[in-house]
């Protein structure tokens, strides 16, 4: 993480609200806020393209002396 | 022998006097049924009790043993996280959602321990929907903590973990999305075990997240953790996820090995932000000890642990996939606070889930690599004791940045065990992780820890 990278806003989080249509109360905006602006850190400091692999869940394989992403 | 001493031993000792013939699975069950009515009135950890079923499974262990025939687990009480399925026996996973239902079938996990001889106490409290620590709205009585009463035990195995700190049974289920078992196992004093993904089965347990549920054992010590892994392990057809290939080695054969030798690599960043003094003493303390044993204490780095916080990503946003129709059509039946963090799960963009998984990949990798230089990870289990229900309970309580997440997403095997007490007199716990499938390098350097120390005999004051 070379550069910091934008933070979600209180802004954007209201506005992902009303496009989803979800009663969140206003009192509760800032630990949504927070929750999101948190979890979405190392995401917005990712440059995608280095990001090749993708699983849905962790699995092993006891045969492979190599694994799918071709280390010993 | 008095019902508490009873209530105390573990499943070792058990199958010693049973097969001795110096005592019955019958009176072990009325003993804790006993207690249970003794105690959990203040402590909240059994949503239900099923003391019928207890007896009959316990006559029926008792015979088993007489003909000579039976396994350890044979007459050992065990109590399920209410998020497991039990066949005619009401399963709620702590919702009002679910307040009615009884199951036509046992999960995977419960038959496998029921096969083993294990005798059914009941089922144990659960956070709703094994979220979150307690969230204020919930409709069920919370599980208190026995080391104060005042103090949460952890979540959302919260049942489980207070059960087994007041000797109320002897082994007990828990499930781990984010360190549902491990949380509970450290603010109890007990020991947790979350085992390597698709090492135990899953079939027949509520969902939080699927790709970071795992089911897993808990208990008081380390022993009782890896008999009872020994009955629940290996591979189940009727969940996707669960490894078709790994031998299920014999666990409890190398605990007594001890740590000489051993690497143990201590990753510094990420696990010790936040870590409260008394924690960071008892973890260097445990690092002390397991140098004096033989092992190899060495401080490591995983690269892309910075990546940890997307798990909430994936948590929030899976969940969200399993409640949406429910959150839609009957929100009122959920409570209020868990409702507003489960629809939080809809507000990710498909393409931020995508860049967590891609993300997990990345971490998991390099947690791989480093696990190819030492032999188990260790951290604090959590950076502090217990909060109180009073924090809690606040709705504006945040999420804390987990020690415990981190192995969910990577799938490997976390083992939680205490490793002290504050000064507050609430315990304090360590975790070890290791390589997949390698339940068996973290269960025997728990046990030695945990023979070379003294905090898994301490008792709550209740």
């Amino acid at each position: 993480m070379s550069t910091a990278p934008p933070e979600l806003t209180l802004d954007e989080v209201r506005d992902r609200i009303r496009v989803a249509g979800l009663p969140i109360p206003e009192e509760r905006l800032a630990l949504i806020h927070s929750l999101l602006r948190d979890a979405l850190r190392p995401i917005r400091a990712l440059d995608t393209r280095d990001a090749q692999t993708l699983e849905p869940a962790p699995t092993f394989d006891a045969a492979a002396t190599i694994n799918r992403h071709g280390h010993r | 022998m008095a019902t508490a001493e009873l209530c105390d031993l573990g499943i070792g000792e058990l199958g010693r006097r049973y097969r001795a013939r110096g005592l019955s699975p019958v009176d072990v069950a009325a003993a804790h049924l006993a207690r249970i009515e003794q105690v959990d009135k203040t402590l909240s950890s059994f949503l239900t009790v099923t003391p019928d079923r207890a007896l009959a499974d316990a006559r029926a262990a008792e015979v088993a043993i007489r003909r000579g025939d039976a396994g350890p687990l044979a007459g050992v009480p065990v109590a399920y996280k209410d998020l497991y399925a039990t066949r005619g026996v009401r399963t709620t996973a702590g919702s009002a959602l679910l307040a009615d239902w009884v199951p036509d079938h046992d999960a995977a996990c419960v038959s496998r321990l029921q096969q083993a001889g294990m005798v059914m106490l009941g089922k144990l409290t659960t956070h709703e929907f094994a979220f979150g620590i307690q969230f204020p709205g919930h409709r069920f009585l919370p599980a208190r903590n026995p080391w104060d009463l005042d103090h949460i035990p952890g979540g959302s195995s919260s049942g489980s973990g207070a059960a087994l700190a007041a000797g109320l049974t002897v082994g007990a289920l828990g499930s781990d999305t984010g360190g549902s078992i491990r949380g509970p196992a450290a603010f109890c004093g007990i020991v947790g075990l979350k085992p390597t993904s698709g090492r135990v089965s899953r079939a027949g347990v509520v969902t939080l997240s699927w790709t970071l549920d795992h089911t897993g054992p808990m208990a008081r010590t380390v022993e009782d953790c890896a008999l009872m892994l020994q009955a629940l392990a290996g591979h189940d057809p009727a969940d996707p996820a669960s490894s078709r290939e790994q031998p299920v080695p014999d666990y409890a054969a190398g605990l007594g090995s001890g740590v000489r030798g051993l690497r143990v690599g201590v990753p510094r960043e990420y696990f010790f932000h936040d870590v409260k003094p008394e924690v960071a003493d008892a973890f260097e303390s445990a690092m002390g000890t397991l140098r004096r044993l033989g092992a190899e204490v060495r401080d490591v780095r995983i690269p892309s642990i910075w990546a940890a916080p997307a798990f909430m990503v994936i948590m929030l946003t899976e969940a969200f996939a399993y409640h949406a129709r429910d959150l839609r059509e009957r929100p009122e039946l959920y409570g209020e606070v868990v409702r507003e963090k489960l629809m939080a799960g809809a507000l990710f963009t498909g393409d931020e889930y995508v860049q967590a998984q891609r993300l997990r990949a990345r971490l998991r990798e390099d947690m791989h690599r480093v696990l190819g230089d030492v032999d188990v990870l260790a951290t604090p289990t959590t950076p502090g004791t217990a909060p109180a229900f009073s924090a809690v309970l606040d709705p504006n309580f945040p999420f804390a940045r987990s020690n415990m997440a981190p192995f969910n997403m990577a799938g490997l095997p976390a083992l939680a065990l205490p490793c002290g007490f504050a000064p507050s007199g609430l315990p304090i716990s360590l975790q070890l992780a290791g390589r997949p499938f390698d339940e068996a390098t973290v269960l025997r350097a728990g046990h030695a820890y945990e023979q070379a120390t003294e905090w898994h005999r301490r008792r709550p004051p209740i």
